[in-house]
């Protein structure tokens, strides 16, 4: 169905305000940041001196790059992907009507509520290596836990904070798809002795391909960009630098370190990574993706 | 209707601002300290306020050292910086090339900044003399012990050499502390006081006041020595990393009596006295045998005068800096928070009067005696652009040695690598620009 308006200048007076809000809060800054990438900028200013493709040179060639890029590349495959399937069992959970269903479907969704930066700060007393949950591991194995010094306790930590926050979105997502899987189709299939495994690999993970394919294609770009809050209340990027995914390695080196050029270059590549990913997602994926039932 | 009510508030927005004095300085002074010595920073406002009605100050507190920087630099970039802006020592080059900030002594050509005590003035000066910035928030490095802890095993004095130092703490682990010395590694306190009081190079060039083309020399001699010793004694049990404690921070492991000894800042001092109280022990920073006492550098912060503002702030701004110079608004912050006095009025105040014998001034004649030594050209301070980024790199490297990762000697030298791409991009960013 197609809506025409009468006056062309209607429809762009219509979407002038939302454009004005995004010229000026994206792309404005995004030019900033390609422009800057060319440039060795002063941080207070008054002297910017092109530099053609240098900073992309050095930032390429500095190892620390690599680094957090990988380690953006392993948070975003391991946490998105629990993110996903953690929420997509308890869906499927919620979905049988097994008992206490109801007030789950209610309770899991409250994270949502709870901002990047207090999940880290209740995750790091949770895990905090004398007090917390994990504690009365370290009195039996004296060091065995400590996100403070050892890099794949705190990487470990970062991603169990992530998936927590993740899971009331995924949740309510996957959950609504399934519900919306008709009962008829539940009820063929068993009639024709198909078990619950068998319901759920055959009939319903199917049908609930489109939800799978946005709290993908969400939760991949959401983890590249959304660990900030978590690394920043939590472990400052350490120890060693092994929580410092590059989001928040541009925020060090641009806020402070003053690395304004450095920082706008890593930014430049940062925005390339997210479109290519997207872009994959959405030319290959999402073919395979059915929207019609 | 909406029109008049708009053309209304406008009036009155504009018609408030007509109605300030021409001359009527209100002006802004932005710091970066939180908790305790923000409160004593608020109380020198309130009482330069108070003590004349010409000017008023607005003093704002950003939240951090760090965090004050940045902001300097984003208002400064959309003109809306205040005209008095304190800021840390690591900062100091960044705001010497910056062209944002405009030498005190400039400012206030009269004033005698010859009474500024050595130490305090050499990290602000350029190579011709001209003070940048007027030290406000001064400290030092020095050594605190916890009296009770190092009684249990027999020590009734503070050692004042490392070799001492292990011996202590040997003793201390062989009785069973969990913590003899705590430390949590950061280069202020492991790596440039170090090296200055040892008389040992962080980079050539007289760690940069000889020009913008210094490199780090940290990974090599005493300095990387003493990084290798402190990864080996953590083995052995006699350091811990304030990873390390139940505290977390080494400063807080220090005041809960976790750990027994800890090398902090002056600017500690009041909530170590608050917490320990006639437990606490201090003296001076510890040395290796057989090396000759350089001064420690000053730490903590200073006051800086922005460019781009009218000459009624300037006038404004000159009287709150002539008023915090005053022995008397000094002491008063000296007293709160710690922190060393840095003019010589002030601290004969100190001597001449019964505050000698205050614990609250305990540290002020140890802070300032250590940074008064004779020093070299190693001990003068920190010229090094994007020095704030180098200390990040520095922690991270050596939390690599510290974890196993690497051994120390790698982490120094590949921190070093990295420190000196700073600098050179540094150089690169400023090229043409001479160093004051």
């Amino acid at each position: 169905m197609l809506a025409l308006f009468p006056q062309r200048w209607l429809a762009f007076a219509l979407i002038l305000p939302q454009t004005l809000l995004i010229a000026l809060f994206f792309y404005l800054p995004v030019y900033l940041a390609f422009y800057w990438s060319f440039t060795l900028e002063r941080p207070f200013g008054g002297g910017s001196e092109f530099v053609g493709l240098q900073n992309y040179a050095r930032v390429l060639a500095d190892p620390e790059f690599w680094r957090s890029l990988r380690l953006t590349f392993v948070f975003m495959v391991i946490g998105s992907t629990l993110a996903i399937v953690i929420p997509l069992i308890l869906a499927l959970a919620a979905d049988r009507h097994i008992r206490l269903s109801q007030p789950a479907r209610n309770i899991l969704v409250w994270p949502k509520g709870v901002a990047g930066a207090s999940i880290g700060l209740v995750f790091v007393f949770i895990f905090n290596p004398f007090l917390g949950l994990l504690a009365p591991l370290n009195a039996v194995f004296p060091g065995i836990w400590n996100p403070r010094i050892d890099g794949a306790d705190a990487f470990t930590m970062i991603v169990v904070a992530h998936v927590w926050g993740g899971i009331p979105f995924n949740f309510v997502v996957l959950l609504s798809g399934l519900q919306a899987v008709p009962q008829v189709l539940h009820r063929a299939a068993a009639l024709d002795g198909a078990g619950p495994w068998r319901r759920v690999r055959d009939v319903q993970l199917p049908l609930i391909a489109p939800q799978l394919f946005l709290t993908f294609a969400l939760e991949f770009t959401e983890s590249v960009t959304g660990a900030f809050g978590l690394i920043d209340s939590m472990t400052e990027g350490g120890p060693g630098g092994s929580t410092t995914l590059l989001v928040y390695k541009i925020y060090v080196d641009g806020f402070r370190g003053y690395d304004l050029s450095g920082a706008a270059t890593q930014t430049a590549l940062l925005m390339i990574f997210v479109l290519i990913l997207t872009a994959f997602q959405f030319l290959v994926l999402e073919r395979r993706v059915r929207y019609e039932r | 209707m909406t029109v008049r009510a708009t053309a209304a508030a406008l009036c009155a927005l504009a018609c408030t601002a007509l109605s300030n004095p021409v001359n009527a300085a209100n002006f802004e002074f932005w710091y970066g300290n939180t908790g305790k010595i923000e409160e004593a920073i608020q109380a020198n406002c309130a009482s330069f306020n108070a003590a004349q009605s010409e000017h008023k100050v607005t003093c704002v507190g950003q939240g951090g050292y760090e965090v004050a920087m940045q902001k300097a630099i984003a208002a400064y970039r959309s003109k809306t910086h205040p005209v008095l802006i304190q800021f840390f020592d690591a900062g100091t080059l960044d705001l010497l090339l910056s062209n944002a900030v405009v030498p005190v002594s400039e400012v206030l050509p009269d004033v005698d900044w010859n009474s500024y005590i050595g130490g305090a003035r050499s990290y602000y000066e350029t190579s011709k003399g001209a003070l940048w910035s007027q030290p406000y928030n001064a400290s030092t490095l020095i050594f605190y012990g916890n009296r009770e802890a190092l009684a249990s095993v027999g020590v009734s004095e503070l050692p004042t050499t490392w070799e001492g130092v292990i011996k202590v703490a040997t003793k201390l682990r062989d009785a069973g502390h969990a913590c003899p010395y705590a430390t949590d590694g950061h280069p202020w306190r492991v790596l440039e006081q170090f090296a200055a009081r040892h008389g040992a190079p962080v980079a050539t060039k007289g760690n940069g006041f000889a020009g913008l083309d210094a490199e780090y020399a940290f990974n090599a001699g005493l300095p990387a020595k003493h990084m290798e010793n402190l990864a080996g004694w953590r083995k052995d049990g006699l350091v811990r990393l304030a990873a390390d404690t139940r505290a977390g921070k080494f400063a807080d492991a220090f005041n809960a009596g976790e750990c027994a000894m800890i090398e902090n800042s002056t600017g500690g001092y009041s909530s170590h006295l608050a917490a320990l109280g006639d437990k606490l022990m201090v003296g001076l920073a510890p040395m290796y045998e057989g090396v000759e006492r350089r001064n420690t550098l000053v730490g903590g912060a200073s006051i800086y005068v922005m460019k781009g503002h009218g000459e009624d702030q300037i006038k404004a701004a000159r009287a709150f800096l002539d008023f915090l110079r005053d022995p008397a608004p000094q002491l008063e912050f000296v007293k709160a928070t710690g922190y060393v006095p840095v003019t010589q009025a002030a601290l004969d105040l100190i001597k001449t009067t019964d505050r000698a014998s205050d614990p609250a001034f305990a540290v002020a004649e140890l802070g300032v005696g250590s940074m008064d030594v004779a020093g070299n050209e190693y001990s003068r301070g920190i010229r090094l652009g994007f020095f704030v980024q180098f200390r990040d790199i520095f922690m991270e490297e050596t939390q690599k040695a510290f974890n196993g990762e690497k051994p120390m000697q790698a982490a120094l030298d590949s921190a070093k690598t990295r420190g000196d791409e700073l600098l050179r991009r540094f150089q690169a960013t400023y090229a043409g620009v001479t160093l004051p």
